[in-house]
């Protein structure tokens, strides 16, 4: 945002001198808004995604080819995050639509995203768009479940006294 | 503290005997009972110590002791330990490694994007100069473990390290300018640097990271005045470019035989066979070897990678100005669990069953406590020191571990309980050693997982790990642990239970018997280094991943230093950008971790005590 102003500041400053403008029939540089979210807006995208979070069956295959294509090991096994940000939350750096989650993918993003448009197939990024956008609802293949193996939450460690957790069975031990 | 210490090794090594001879309480020897005596604690004498006041090497000495002999704090006068300042670095990730104290300077490597921060420690922390060396924002991807830095050294009027990109700058540390960057690492394959530099005489050595994007493991040496390529040593492959040859002698007989870089691994699996050096490198100035250890072998699955996957696992010694190999041994051979033995070799003479040896200290990532001789390369004890399954103990005889079968991941099975997890007992956090108590204090921790092996896909720059990983608390109560380890029993002496968090922060002793260390839950404390008794302890703005420092101000007082900023491996869970509902996400670390984020939050903070 900053940069934008400061842009715009120098177009304006760089145009002063010149001859005074025709305010009457100006036209707008850009006539789209400039979102603060890289990447195209909704209606850009010129091939809408073929699938819907709904469909079980690209969804599972979404989430074989997250595997496959290491996605994974970067966000998680199951999105939750890592080396790349966490798929299944409520922030997006770059946006939650499908095309937006799209371009992220066939784009890449700079901190260390790879770009794929040029290495896979595109019906392969949408299908990894639905299993995206299936994380957390009941669509979500595989959906991992937490409360199996933890215990539960200690208390808190306010103060100097140190509290005491308890902890799952031990597993045997070697020693 | 008035001259900075000289890069040619020579006069180097003549100062330091001098600042040594003329320190406070600066006795390098122990104050144990002479040979052969069977009371008391073990004897150890130190081969390369700290240039008195300050500490201008990664672990202070070259011989990655970490301890200290200032002996103004006390145990009795320790209660009075405040804060003198606090400097923000702005860049709110895990800060591992310790800042440097050079000529009245503090030096502060921040994680990426790797800034050096000078501050005049005369002015009470102001800034003097700040360098930004804006390494590519691509490496920030390709870190496996949050974009951390693990120090710096300085040597030849510079300041040198690693920047996550690859490089390795040399920064003029009176001006702050740029003098030389080298190439090291090359992102697009997966590679970036978050090991400490160590400089040694005319040299800087540094290892690559990437272990889990099938990376070939390697130490490279550079010019310290020009960054050139002296030589480098790869981890895995032939012998010619492992720096093998026939004078090189190994001690097992199965580590003995021409290119196992090669044959232990099926055809050209070794190019993406990982081995890094991530963790800590140190140097014997008696024998001019330098020694490191290396990470877990290339791809998870361990089905992939059938044979021993040399020299992953691994304890080199070489040669410091040739890079030529002295003795290997592999501690873990055919890894199965990632436990990169990347942690510390700390080089000291000690007391052992009678006579003075020389050893290398190196508590293993995989559970067992190594005593390994330094000049063969023979193991003479390995102790479990937290709960450790995988193995029921490691043959001295044998030289190699008893792995229980049961424990032995596979391909498409969940081999549940195995002990510890892939984060190791111990972390790259390093332990300190104190000649004067004869105790190691391991920051070690306590966590078990379920593996699966499963398919693996090599695309070069991304993730080659072929595992799915779920880690939780390990048996007892307790998730971090540092323990007081007694070198001539090999046992624990005292240890202190952290019961919610791991520990992965490292350790500093010091001549006044303290033993300095931090908590995942931002607890600074100061412990008795004979007793284990916290004497002192206070609570910081973030969970503390890094490792304390000890230094004499100009006014002659005893300072300590810490960062305060949770991150790495297994704080990044506290990051806002990772979801506890996934407990197989950050690399498996989250079910362990999942409570992080109410005992601590990001921060960026730098921490100077005194009294
Ligand atoms: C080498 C690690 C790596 C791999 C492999 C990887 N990503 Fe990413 N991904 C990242 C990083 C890092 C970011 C954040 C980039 C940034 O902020 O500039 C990211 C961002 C994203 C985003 C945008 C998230 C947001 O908050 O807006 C999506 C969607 C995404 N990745 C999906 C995928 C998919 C699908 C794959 C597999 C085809 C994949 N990623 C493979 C590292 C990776």
């Amino acid at each position: 945002m900053t940069r934008t102003c400061l842009f715009a500041l120098v177009l304006a400053a760089c145009q002063a001198p010149t001859k005074h403008r025709d305010t009457t029939g100006a036209t707008a540089a850009i006539d789209v808004p400039v979102g603060p979210v890289p990447g195209p807006g909704e209606a850009s995208q010129a091939n809408p995604n073929p699938y819907t979070k709904n469909d079980d069956v690209a969804v599972e295959e979404g989430f074989k080819l997250f595997q496959r294509y290491n996605c994974a090991g970067c966000h998680g096994d199951h999105g939750g995050g890592g080396m790349g940000p966490s798929l299944r939350d409520v922030d997006w750096r770059y946006g939650d639509t499908d095309a937006q989650i799209y371009d992220s993918i066939a784009e890449g993003r700079g901190f260390g995203m790879p770009a794929w448009g040029t290495k896979l197939p595109e019906d392969h990024v949408w299908k990894l768009v639905a299993y995206i956008r299936s994380l957390r609802t009941a669509m979500e293949p595989d959906r991992p479940s937490i409360a199996a193996d933890t215990e539960a939450p200690p208390n808190t460690t306010a103060g100097l006294a140190r509290p005491q957790v308890q902890n799952p069975p031990p597993p045997e031990q070697g020693k | 503290m008035s001259r900075p210490i000289s890069t040619r090794w020579t006069s180097a090594l003549l100062l330091l005997v001098a600042a040594c001879g003329s320190s406070s309480g600066g006795s390098v020897e122990a104050s144990g009972p002479p040979n052969g005596q069977p009371e008391g604690p073990a004897q150890v004498r130190l081969v390369s110590p700290l240039p008195n006041g300050e500490w201008t090497l990664p672990a202070g000495d070259l011989a990655n002791t970490r301890y200290s002999p200032l002996a103004q704090l006390t145990p009795q006068n320790v209660k009075g330990l405040k804060i003198v300042s606090t400097v923000t670095t702005g860049v709110p990730h895990g800060h591992e490694g310790n800042p440097l104290v050079v000529n009245g300077v503090m030096y502060v490597v921040t994680p990426y994007p790797n800034n050096l921060m000078a501050l005049d420690l005369t002015k009470n922390g102001q800034l003097k100069w700040l360098f930004r060396p804006h390494p590519d924002p691509r490496s920030v991807g390709i870190a496996c473990c949050d974009v951390v830095n693990r120090g710096a050294s300085y040597a030849d009027g510079k300041i040198i390290y690693s920047l996550l990109d690859g490089h390795v700058v040399a920064v003029d540390a009176e001006k702050g300018t740029e003098v030389w960057r080298a190439t090291v690492g090359d992102i697009n394959r997966g590679e970036t640097l978050t090991a400490a530099a160590l400089a040694v005489g005319d040299l800087v050595i540094v290892g690559n990271s990437g272990g889990e994007l099938g990376v070939r493991g390697k130490v490279v040496a550079l010019d310290v005045r020009t960054g050139h390529e002296v030589w480098r040593g790869y981890n895995t492959g032939p012998d010619n470019e492992v720096l093998i040859d026939g004078t090189t002698k190994m001690f097992y007989p199965h580590d003995q035989g021409k290119d196992l870089g090669v044959k232990t691994w099926p055809v050209d699996q070794w190019k993406l066979g990982g081995g890094t050096v991530w963790g800590w490198l140190s140097y014997d100035p008696e024998t001019q070897t330098l020694f490191y250890s290396t990470g877990n072998p290339g791809v998870w699955n361990p089905d992939v990678r059938p044979g021993d996957n040399k020299w992953s696992c691994a304890v080199f010694a070489r040669d410091l100005k040739t890079g030529h190999v002295k003795w290997v041994t592999q501690l873990v051979p055919h890894d199965s669990w990632d436990y990169d033995e990347i942690n510390e070799n700390i080089a000291i003479d000690m007391e052992w069953q009678g006579k003075m040896r020389k050893v290398l200290l190196h508590p293993g990532r995989s559970g067992f406590m190594f005593v390994i001789d330094r000049e063969t390369g023979e193991v003479l004890s390995a102790e479990k020191f937290e709960p450790t399954n995988w193995a029921s103990s490691w043959d001295l005889k044998k030289g190699e571990p008893v792995k229980d079968p049961t424990k032995q991941t596979k391909h498409g099975v969940v081999v549940k309980n195995i002990c510890p997890s892939s984060t190791g007992a111990k972390e790259f956090s390093p332990s300190a050693v104190s000649p004067r108590t004869g105790m190691l204090y391991i920051p070690a921790h306590n966590t078990c997982m379920d593996y699966e092996g499963v398919d693996a896909n090599y695309i070069e720059g991304t993730p080659y790990l072929g595992a799915s990983v779920k880690m939780y608390p390990g048996p007892g109560g307790y998730q971090g642990e540092l323990i007081g380890w007694d070198l001539k029993t090999q046992k624990k002496a005292w240890s202190i239970q952290e019961p919610v968090l791991p520990l992965t922060g490292g350790v500093l002793a010091t001549g006044g018997d303290l033993v300095f260390y931090g908590t995942m839950d931002g607890w600074f404390k100061a412990v008795d280094a004979k007793t284990g008794a916290v004497m002192w302890q206070m609570r910081l703005g973030s969970g503390i991943i890094g490792n304390p420092i000890t230094f004499l101000g100009a006014d002659g007082k005893q300072y300590v230093a810490i960062y305060a900023g949770v991150g790495g491996w297994m704080g990044a869970v506290a990051f806002p950008d990772v979801s506890e509902d996934d407990p197989y996400a950050v690399l498996g670390v989250v079910g362990a971790m999942k409570d992080i984020k109410k005992y601590t939050g990001p921060g960026d903070a730098l921490y100077v005590f005194s009294l």
